[in-house]
């Protein structure tokens, strides 16, 4: 691939690198203001399922079909069951929930950036099957082999307690399966990282250790942060192996509480569960907001020019 | 750069982080190897501090869904008081059934379930649950449907304690005819009153064979033949026969008149009918507390069946304790099921935050006063047919509800019944 | 800290602290082993066992030495993967061939001792008495006795297994609010040692007449009955005492059933067996899946395929025009954008299934269409992947914009330098190097959505089906439609889902392959 040839255009005038303060308002437009117009469209797609999920969650009914996109009442009801408990040990849940989600995550992206500095930067016999492999391994249908795991933990259970069902513990390390499940992702962001960067380290003196972490991991702080966000929310919504792993009321995730709740009677709880999902995306967007500090900004200038 | 790499790991917050960067400068090959695989190991060490207790082994574990779990915590945790014992009330959030099997065959299951009684085919078949004996008086105060609906292969298998059954709702408002006894005089009643639907019944694009059965039943249709002791015969299945048949030719009229309607969906159904958009609706004792809620002036009776046809048999459910037969405490279970079965207290103190109508005769009796309805759906209940428990009902509900849905939605009646009775026939026998 | 000035006359040598730490370590994985390894063979878990046993000697083996690095990086999450990931996948191999599923989970043991225990049957006009169980020996052990108390007259009996029940002098006894509570030379059991022993008193059965014995029921409570059903081990047979019919094991379908005299299967109760390749014979000859098959594959690769582009098209394009560092309120658009990503899936799909009504969904409502997406296939198909787009596109969408922050300003800056317009640095400059980046993710987004049941399963539900078609919906992907197959009919069959895993499984496979031999992802991009 030729994927640096710079394009030369001697015609094209030379843009601006300083933006000039002021814009006429028709170039304003076809610089700017037309990204506005994509971005409020994308958001108008984006949002009004939500705005039906917040409405929903405002109105007391609960129903479906009395909840419309703006909310024709408004009532706080289903915010107040959840936190008093009288659906469940809601807060438990949401503790619960931080606990697994950020275990998790954390530890799916530390143990794939691992791997994936392997699979970039050396070079081993296996190494292309093992990729390979691996995105073969993640295709298996899983939802099928839901009996063996349960099985497999419930035994584990018997050994070492901690690890068994209706354990938090336990359910982690199963989702800890999914471990390398970044490793594409976050290889194909060290593939774009200069091999010359660290080969000048390595002959700096530096181990391969060294490289790994303070060359490389500066390097892709912005993949890291989202990758994480990535995995936090791709833990966040599981509820099949949680149903059946966590029954005990004080060890369920949000998830798999709210999917009890939804399950029980499906057109009259959906203002409870409405306002369940409301208060699982607030943390979510909040740790976005608190991410893009490294997502946004964040350049390899540190490393490279260093 | 410096400071938001270090603040990143701090959010990271794991001892992966610590030992990463101690192993940075240590400039050691393996020491950093070995070190981040104990920073991931410790993460799993620190939440099981954190979050696992001793596992809450209850001297008897109870596995429900989330409506009988509320309403059976406090009676269950008062009868375990008074007998010295500890009772755990769990809620499983998706597929009971199957996961009450699957934990029961590997030991981990619960020492009880609460379900409906059509379970029991498959619950047996899978050695899941032991039989229940029920004490001689306590089988007098309990109404015939329920002892029926947990005798399976002549054995009984639970201790019922509720039934529930579908019946028609109706708006006075929208209608003069609060307790239609046809199917055409409630669709005429509903056009007069100008509502914009004339029922919500949930048919929705897959079917819906439980709420569809009274009409069903009415034009002549029927699941499964019975043999010579009155056991269901999986080889004789009424789809595609005669009955089911004309039940299409019924349907297909109702959905060309817009009183069924696809689009009329389990989620919808019942706030249609709130809303005030819908003159009748057919479903169960569940909807009540909803249409008290919102303040519509009803009326409830039996599901009419059609004029000149058979009387329609909306399907009973029997809701019972069953005692796993792979829990850890199978005494504590037999114990409780003997209590509830005994007498009607536990059941009574349930009542107020599930209402459902008790199959306990002294029950009804106590509650006809303040909670007539409920009583009149337990006597409703009473005319109907207990669904039928066989594991072979699994093989009904998909290609009926299908076919029923696909009629209502204009299919021919008649091939598509008779194409659902061979997709049924097919299932079972293979 | 710096790594800047990485100190770079640092020898290579193994220094103290890491020697401790390693001791440490490796230590701490001994001690590990040495606790859980007896403990696994007390209770027979060869499974666990072995991955105990091997990865104790994969740490070994690896972070002892210096050798192995990629190793060293590479076991913590293929560890995890191995054990939770690929064990499965090969006991799900190993369910292929046996007949798992309803009615067939556990041992014939089992299934003999359920049929026999369910054959009680309570004596008609049972006594119901209240019992107290004793013993002369072990709490445990036994052997006991039952002491019981007619409610209704006070009457105290007695009765063992051998001695049977009879009635004894109230003095011998005493007896609290009517159950025996003390009784000299016995120990009452506590109702938790009941508990305890309640396997072997299940199986008590105390004579009380030739034809009915008293049986224990819960911890306090016994009725009178009998067991009509009794098995000879010998002759494998089950036999009925009242009217003395004998079942026997016989074959019916691929599965050993108890059968009675006609060859009729007399019990549903079966047992887990092995089947051979029945399984995979069923899969392949099935009519309503062979027809069916090509059809559901085809649009499995649409949907997969459709689901991929759109979203990432979407999510790319958004990230870049929103990319441009002099928008006002950007972090706020990117916040929006990520809102339908943050919201669990499976209440994305209530909701959207709720959008779709054809008379009271959102979308009809709101556009004044009338269109029937649920019940016409190709709409059905079109609000399949609309759905999927809106779930989807904020993941490509964050993605994109990482990575777009990934690339050095540098490289944007020569390209501008050098004359380039935006549009022309974004197509020609940005876009091959994101490329490089996400390539191998779109790769295994497909995968994903190859097998995505969810978005199918709680939106569709695989629908809608036409008349007299019963096996494919119109939505239905592969992975729904076979869920349906195998635990739709005839209730659980694990066994021919695990078959139906594992050939999905190699026909993933064998894509994937052909996948990368036309992309190259594979090939080094440095």
């Amino acid at each position: 691939m030729s994927t640096s040839t710079t394009p030369r255009i001697p015609t094209a005038p030379l843009a601006p690198v300083a933006i000039p303060r002021r814009m006429s308002p028709r170039r304003w437009m076809a610089e700017i203001g037309w990204r506005h117009l994509v971005g409020l469209a994308a958001m108008a797609f984006a949002v009004f399922p939500i705005l039906f999920v917040v409405s929903a969650s405002l109105n007391p009914l609960g129903t479906v079909s009395s909840s419309g996109l703006l909310p024709k009442a408004f009532s706080l009801v289903h915010y107040e069951a959840l936190i008093s408990g009288s659906r469940g040990p809601f807060l438990q849940w949401y503790l619960n929930t931080l606990i697994v989600c950020g275990v998790v995550a954390v530890t799916q992206v530390f143990l794939s950036t691992l791997a994936a500095y392997v699979f970039s930067r050396f070079r081993f016999a296996g190494r292309r099957i093992g990729l390979l492999s691996l995105l073969l391994v993640m295709m298996f249908p899983a939802i099928l082999a839901m009996i063996a795991v349960y099985t497999m933990i419930s035994d584990l259970g018997q050994v070492i307690p901690v690890l068994g069902l209706n354990s938090l513990p336990g359910y982690i390390v199963v989702l800890l399966g999914g471990s390398l499940g970044q490793v594409w992702l976050i290889k194909g962001f060290f593939d774009t990282v200069p091999k010359e960067l660290d080969e000048a380290a390595i002959i700096d003196g530096c181990s391969h250790w060294q490289v790994f972490t303070k060359i490389l991991l500066p390097t892709l702080t912005p993949i890291l942060a989202t990758t994480v966000l990535l995995a936090l929310v791709g833990v966040l919504s599981e509820f099949l192996l949680g149903s059946i792993f966590l029954t005990a009321d004080d060890k369920k995730t949000l998830a798999v509480g709210l999917y009890g709740l939804l399950q029980g009677d499906r057109s009259n709880n959906l203002g409870v569960f409405a306002a369940g999902s409301v208060m699982i995306m607030i943390p979510v967007i909040i740790l976005y907001q608190f991410l893009q500090r490294y997502i946004v900004g964040g350049s390899t200038a540190g490393a490279v020019k260093g | 750069m410096q400071i938001r790499r270090q603040s990143f790991l701090a959010l990271s917050g794991v001892a992966a982080g610590t030992a990463l960067l101690a192993a940075c400068g240590g400039g050691d090959e393996t020491g950093g190897g070995g070190a981040s695989d104990a920073g991931g190991a410790s993460d799993a060490g620190g939440a099981e501090e954190g979050a696992a207790p001793a596992r809450a082994d209850a001297d008897l574990v109870i596995w429900t869904d989330e409506e009988k779990a509320v309403s059976l915590e406090e009676p269950a945790a008062a009868w375990g008081e008074a007998n010295g014992l500890t009772v755990a009330v769990q809620i499983v959030a998706d597929d009971l059934q199957g996961n009450f099997v699957t934990a029961n065959q590997a030991g981990n299951g619960p020492d009880m379930i609460l379900a409906a009684h059509d379970w029991i085919g498959n619950l047996v078949q899978n050695g899941s649950i032991s039989p229940v004996q029920l004490p001689g008086n306590a089988t007098e105060d309990i109404a015939p449907i329920g002892i029926e609906a947990v005798t399976y292969d002549g054995q009984t298998y639970g201790v019922p304690y509720a039934v529930e059954t579908l019946v028609l709702f109706a708006n006075k408002a929208l209608t003069d005819a609060p307790e239609p006894k046809t199917v055409e005089e409630m669709v005429e009643a509903a056009t007069a009153g100008g509502a914009d639907n004339v029922l919500a019944l949930p048919v929705g694009e897959q079917g819906d064979a439980y709420h569809m059965e009274a009409f069903y039943t009415s034009a002549g249709g029927y699941l499964f033949g019975k043999d010579s002791e009155g056991n269901l015969d999986p080889s004789d299945v009424g789809v595609g026969q005669e009955g089911s048949i004309t039940a299409g030719e019924k349907l297909k009229e109702l959905g060309e008149s817009g009183v069924l309607s696809t689009s009329i969906t389990g989620d919808n159904a019942i706030s249609l009918f709130t809303d005030g958009k819908a003159a009748y609706l057919v479903s169960g004792p569940w909807a009540l507390e909803d249409i008290r809620t919102a303040e519509i002036d009803y009326a409830m009776s039996a599901v009419p069946g059609f004029e000149g046809l058979d009387p329609a048999v909306p399907f009973a459910g029997v809701n019972a304790f069953y005692v796993a037969a792979g829990g850890k405490n199978p005494a504590f279970a037999q114990q409780f099921a003997t209590a509830v079965a005994s007498s009607p207290d536990i059941v009574e103190q349930m009542f107020p935050k599930n209402e459902l109508p008790p199959v306990s005769l002294e029950l009804q009796k106590k509650l006809a006063e303040d909670f007539p309805e409920i009583v009149k759906i337990a006597e409703l209940a009473a005319d109907g047919d207990p669904m039928p428990a066989i594991p072979e009902m699994a093989a009904i509900w998909q290609p009926l509800g299908q076919a029923q849905a696909n009629i209502v939605g204009g299919a021919d009646p008649e091939s598509t019944m008779v194409s659902a009775g061979e997709e049924i026939t097919g299932q079972i026998s293979g | 800290m710096s790594s800047t000035h990485a100190p770079a006359h640092r020898e290579r040598t193994t220094t103290i602290p890491a020697i401790v730490v390693r001791v440490l370590f490796l230590g701490a994985v001994l001690a590990v082993a040495a606790f859980t390894v007896p403990l696994m063979i007390e209770l027979k878990q060869w499974m666990w066992l072995t991955v105990m046993v091997l990865a104790t000697v994969a740490i070994f083996v690896l972070y002892s030495t210096k050798r192995f690095v990629p190793g060293k990086y590479l076991f913590p999450g293929t560890f995890f993967l191995v054990v939770f990931l690929i064990t499965p996948i090969i006991l799900t191999i190993g369910y292929s061939f046996t007949n798992f599923g309803d009615g067939t989970r556990g041992t014939k043991e089992q299934a003999v001792d359920s049929i026999v225990a369910n054959s009680v049957q309570q004596t008609e006009d049972s006594t119901w008495y209240n019992l107290a169980v004793a013993t002369q020996g072990d709490p445990v052990e036994g052997p006991f006795t039952l002491f019981l108390v007619d409610p209704e007259t006070g009457t105290v009996y007695r009765g063992d297994e051998t001695a049977p029940v009879q009635e004894i002098s109230a003095d011998e006894v005493t007896v609290t609010s009517g159950f025996v509570t003390e009784a000299e030379g016995y120990t009452i059991l506590d109702a938790r040692e009941v508990n305890a022993a309640y396997d072997a008193l299940q199986a008590f059965a105390v004579p009380i007449s030739d034809t009915s014995a008293v049986r224990v029921q819960g911890a306090n409570q016994a009725f009178e009955g009998t067991t009509m059903l009794s098995y000879d081990d010998a002759t494998d047979t089950l036999t009925d005492s009242l009217t003395g019919d004998e079942f026997t094991v016989g074959k019916v379908g691929d599965t050993e059933y108890f059968v009675d005299a006609d060859g009729k299967r007399a019990f549903s109760q079966s047992w887990l067996q092995s089947v051979g390749a029945s399984n995979y014979e069923r899969l392949f000859t099935d009519a309503g899946i062979a027809k069916q098959f090509g059809a559901a594959f085809v649009w499995t690769l649409v949907f997969a395929l459709g689901s991929v582009l759109l979203t990432f098209v979407v999510g790319f394009a958004l990230a870049l025009v929103l990319n441009d560092e002099r928008m006002r309120g950007r972090r706020l658009y990117r916040s929006v954008l990520l809102m339908p990503y943050a919201v669990p899936g499976f209440i994305s799909l209530l909701v959207w299934s709720n959008f779709y009504n054809r008379d009271f969904g959102l979308i009809n409502e709101t556009l004044g269409l009338n269109l029937d997406w649920m019940g016409d296939p190709t709409l059905a198909k079109a609000a399949v992947l609309l759905t999927n787009l809106w779930m989807g596109f904020p993941y490509m969408f964050i993605v994109s914009t990482g990575a777009l922050q990934a690339i050095p300003n540098d490289v944007t800056e020569a390209a501008r330098m050098d004359g380039a317009s935006r549009l022309q640095t974004t197509l020609k400059v940005v876009t091959p190097l994101l490329m490089v980046a996400v390539a191998p993710l779109l790769v295994a987004s497909f995968a994903f959505n190859f097998n995505n049941f969810n978005a199918i399963q709680l939106l569709t539900e695989g629908g809608p089906f036409l008349p007299g078609e019963y096996t494919r919906g119109g939505t239905d992907i592969l992975i729904s439609m076979i869920y349906r197959i195998a635990f739709g009919g005839s209730g659980a069959d694990f066994g021919f889902a695990s078959a139906v895993s594992v050939a999905l499984f190699a026909l993933t496979g064998v894509l994937a392959a052909i996948q990368f031999r036309f992309t190259n992802v594979l090939e080094d991009v440095n």
